[in-house]
């Protein structure tokens, strides 16, 4: 029987063919917007990493001036960065799963001299905990155990493609790169590895792809490695000149986090944290009232305003769109149905309800819907690659925006859901018509 | 007038006048919504650095030779990559500073009135040698630039007062105080000394070190991460260091600048091959800087006219289904005695009757959507002219798209039109 109403529906929808286009395009045009607009949010509000996303939290420290608070746009935020001193005293915690503080350095990388001139690449400084933590996706090799992290060991790991460009793509678990003034031995080699932001900093630019290189984070004090990214301080300068003063300076340049799988384990960190502020408090740092925060990763992008505002807009706005494309909808059905009005006054004086009449109007509807969906998805894969080729000429980066699983599902309901709004009025007045006012003109 | 049997008709045909009205409210309040959000924009995508970023160059160049790790040797290097890009033809000035326009940053301090104890103040700070406000075509309207002699002698005083530890009282300050000649804006000056007289005044830091004003510079505009884009202070020194690099700014005569950074870039290596040179544009820059603005205008005019182009598709549509429909009234009246231009006015007054009531509708929807983005997601407030044009496009654009499908229908001839009666 639908099957049939189906076929009829179709019959219907080709004999008017340019009419018929008019209309699929024109929910078509409503669906491509709004299912791009969505992509172009929901890349960056999607979580990167939902199997840990509850366990992994950020770690925040207030250690700013006691007269002012730290300027942004929320007073009661404690800095987005930690100082190097708070670092290594909650580093000592035992109470996380897991925990690596981190930040990234501009460094020189020296290739062999038959591969090419030395570069200068974004160095990422971790503890050995990152990748677990992140669940960072190995092709060859892992990362370096934890005993690594304390001598420190010379070891590092190269995504797939710095892996392409020192090695041609082989296997270099166990060569060697020269980094700055040191030689670091391969142990891990990654696949490609592109979470959607950059989860673990968005301190700088986080739509970019991960860093390239990742060494253990005890070598910014023998190598005297410096943030790329961004410094806030307060204060006199200190006593010390030169790096050992950077050191000890209050300046906030690392990003902190930890993995607290229960929410037990989340109020013994936060106790430890206020009993290690308290003591710095004794010892005449920290002037200003406790406020430390421990945020879950999804909490912290949202603090953040990781999601741009104007996607947000454009969303609303194209949403709204696709409601004028649904009425323009209404009008253009009304006209097609009601034109037909002689052919619903055969088929119901050969006996057919008006519930079959109504039924065989909505599915004529819904297979515009699923039309003017398909063709709506197609014309948003062609906005999503406008996005990505605009987005390569501020990001290097051509792969950000994407058409996944969940926004072909929305751009799916979206469209049956207008044609079905769209197509309920027009069908019902159908199938309300009287059949005698139009066979007599037969 | 027929308002009485136009009225009559159109409570018969609730939905379809109905549709006609809810579709222009709708696009109304889109559309004057998405122009204000591009008039927005653009607004701030235009607004002056106060520099000639049009012909403006960065480059960088960053050592990996083990020589820069000497003091000499880099700022030999720095005066003789100076001394190189300035030689070659189309370049105007070069200057040797940190500052980079448009990179939506850079560095700040915090400073307030020497000796004064009212709040500190937070303004961008960045390094400037002789021909930094000539690389920047900045303007100077008091006081003086700073000289070549002053740069080199700041050079190595401060690298020496750095590089040794200062003797420090119980609070953490330097026991002893140093001084520098700076050079700061307009704005910075007015919002400290709002007399205007800033030429010659101290201003202070955390450390208690001061700052003597030697030059106030005109407009100056830098987007900045807190609210301190027209804050600035320059001070005179050299920039460079292993890790970072030597940035220079360069500034070209108009419509040279690619070719002068490519060749700035061959002559820069050929002089000395220990290091990597990197050019871009300020144009590019910026550019990047206004990325996602450029986005959403771009995105926001395809979406307007789009929009446009559905109604009037929508409205046109309709018109005609309402007129063909009539066509036998039409001919009825037209038999009864109506003039053409009777049955035209009729539908321009149905049309006119029906776009007012969603325009109407439409301007209190547009003030709402414009509170909602306003206090939920961003935008500015709605500007009336903007709304009255609107609503004065739309009136001709509703009258255009009955006038044709109605001007059709009048010429029905009385015969055609009752011929199935």
């Amino acid at each position: 029987m639908l099957f049939h109403n189906l076929r009829i529906a179709w019959k219907s929808l080709k004999r008017n063919a340019p009419l018929t286009t008019l209309i699929v395009t024109g929910i078509a045009l409503g669906i491509a917007l709004a299912t791009t607009s969505a992509a172009a949010r929901h890349a960056f509000a999607r979580n990167p990493i939902p199997s840990k996303s509850d366990v992994l939290h950020y770690v925040r420290i207030d250690n700013w001036d006691p007269l002012r608070p730290y300027p942004g746009p929320d007073p009661t935020s404690p800095p987005t960065q930690i100082s190097y001193r708070d670092m290594r005293g909650i580093m000592r915690s035992t109470i996380p799963a897991r925990q690596t503080a981190t930040f990234r350095s501009g460094m020189y990388v020296y290739p062999d001299p038959k591969v090419g001139r030395p570069f200068r690449e974004n160095v990422r400084l971790v503890f050995s905990d990152f990748f677990p933590m992140f669940e960072v996706p190995f092709r060859h090799g892992t990362g370096w155990g934890r005993s690594a992290d304390e001598g420190p060991e010379p070891v590092a790991v190269l995504s797939a493609e710095m892996n392409d460009k020192l090695f041609g793509g082989a296997n270099s678990v166990g060569k060697t790169v020269r980094i700055a003034s040191r030689d670091f031995r391969v142990v891990g080699v990654l696949e490609e590895w592109r979470p959607g932001v950059k989860f673990y900093d968005i301190t700088q630019n986080f739509i970019e792809p991960p860093e390239n290189i990742f060494i253990p984070f005890n070598f910014v004090e023998p190598m005297e490695i410096r943030t790329s990214g961004n410094t806030d301080g307060w204060g006199p300068s200190t006593a010390v000149p030169g790096f050992a003063g950077f050191l000890q300076a209050e300046v906030n340049w690392i990003q902190m986090w930890v993995e607290l799988p229960t929410p037990e384990k989340v109020a013994a960190y936060e106790d430890f944290l206020r009993s290690y502020v308290l003591e710095q408090k004794k010892a005449g740092r920290l002037p200003r009232p406790v406020n430390n925060r421990v945020t879950p990763l999804m909490g912290w992008l949202k603090e953040q305003s990781v999601v741009p505002k104007q996607t947000t807009t454009l969303f609303i706005v194209s949403l709204l769109f696709l409601a004028v494309c649904a009425l323009n909808l209404v009008g253009l059905l009304l006209g097609k149905f009601l034109a037909r009005a002689n052919e619903v006054g055969v088929r119901r004086a050969l006996g057919a309800t008006r519930g079959d009449i109504f039924l065989q109007y909505i599915i004529e509807c819904e297979l515009v819907g699923v039309l003017g969906g398909i063709l709506g998805l197609a014309l948003s894969l062609g906005g999503i690659a406008a996005l990505n080729s605009w987005l390569k000429t501020v990001a290097q980066r051509g792969d950000f925006f994407r058409l996944d699983a969940p926004m072909i599902l929305l751009s799916v309901s979206l469209s049956l859901l207008a044609a079905l709004v769209a197509g309920v009025y027009p069908a019902w007045r159908t199938s309300r018509l009287a059949p005698a006012s139009h066979l007599r003109l037969q | 007038m027929e308002f009485g049997p136009i009225l009559r008709t159109m409570r018969l045909n609730k939905v379809r006048y109905g549709l006609i009205a809810a579709e222009i409210a709708l696009t109304l309040a889109i559309v004057v919504n998405c122009v204000n959000l591009i008039r927005d924009a653009r607004r701030e995508m235009a607004i002056d650095s106060g520099f000639d970023d049009e012909n403006l160059v960065s480059v960088r160049s960053t050592p990996f030779d083990k020589a820069f790790e000497e003091d000499g040797y880099y700022d030999n290097s720095v005066r003789q990559d100076l001394d190189v890009i300035r030689s070659v033809p189309g370049v105007v000035a070069v200057s040797n500073t940190r500052f980079l326009p448009w990179q939506g940053g850079g560095s700040s301090m915090e400073t307030r009135i020497a000796g004064s104890t009212g709040e500190m103040l937070r303004n961008q700070v960045y390094n400037a040698d002789e021909s930094t406000l000539a690389a920047l075509d900045a303007r100077l309207i008091e006081g003086r630039n700073f000289t070549r002699d002053e740069v080199d002698a700041e050079v190595l005083r401060l690298r020496q007062l750095f590089n040794t530890a200062r003797p420090r009282d119980s609070r953490g300050q330097p026991l002893e105080k140093i001084s520098q000649d700076v050079i700061i804006s307009r704005a910075f000056a007015k919002l400290l000394f709002p007399d205007g007289k800033a030429l010659g005044r101290r201003l202070e830091d955390t450390d208690g070190d001061q700052y003597q004003i030697v030059g106030v510079i005109d407009r100056f505009y830098n987007p900045y991460g807190w609210p301190i884009h027209e804050y600035v202070m320059f001070y005179p020194t050299t920039s460079r260091s292993v890790p970072g690099g030597a940035p220079y700014l360069v500034r070209t005569k108009p419509g040279q600048k690619e070719a002068v950074a490519a060749a700035i870039e061959k002559r820069l290596l050929t002089s000395n091959n220990g290091r990597n040179v990197r050019t871009r544009t300020i144009t590019d820059i910026k550019r990047q800087f206004q990325g996602q603005s450029t986005l959403l205008v771009t995105v926001l005019t395809v979406l307007v006219v789009l929009l446009v182009f559905v109604t009037s598709l929508g409205i046109v549509g309709l018109t005609v289904f309402s007129v063909t429909e009539r066509t036998r009234q039409i001919g009825t009246r037209r038999a009864l005695g109506a003039q053409r231009v009777d049955i035209l006015r009729y539908f321009l007054i149905e049309n006119w009757i029906v776009t007012t009531i969603g325009l109407v509708v439409g301007t209190l929807l547009a003030y709402g959507l414009n509170v909602f983005l306003v206090s939920k997601v961003n935008g500015a407030k709605m500007d009336p002219a903007l709304v009255l044009v609107g609503v004065t496009i739309l009136w001709l654009a509703g009258f255009a798209a009955t006038f044709f499908p109605a001007r059709r229908g009048a010429a029905v001839t009385p015969a055609v039109a009752t011929r199935n009666v």
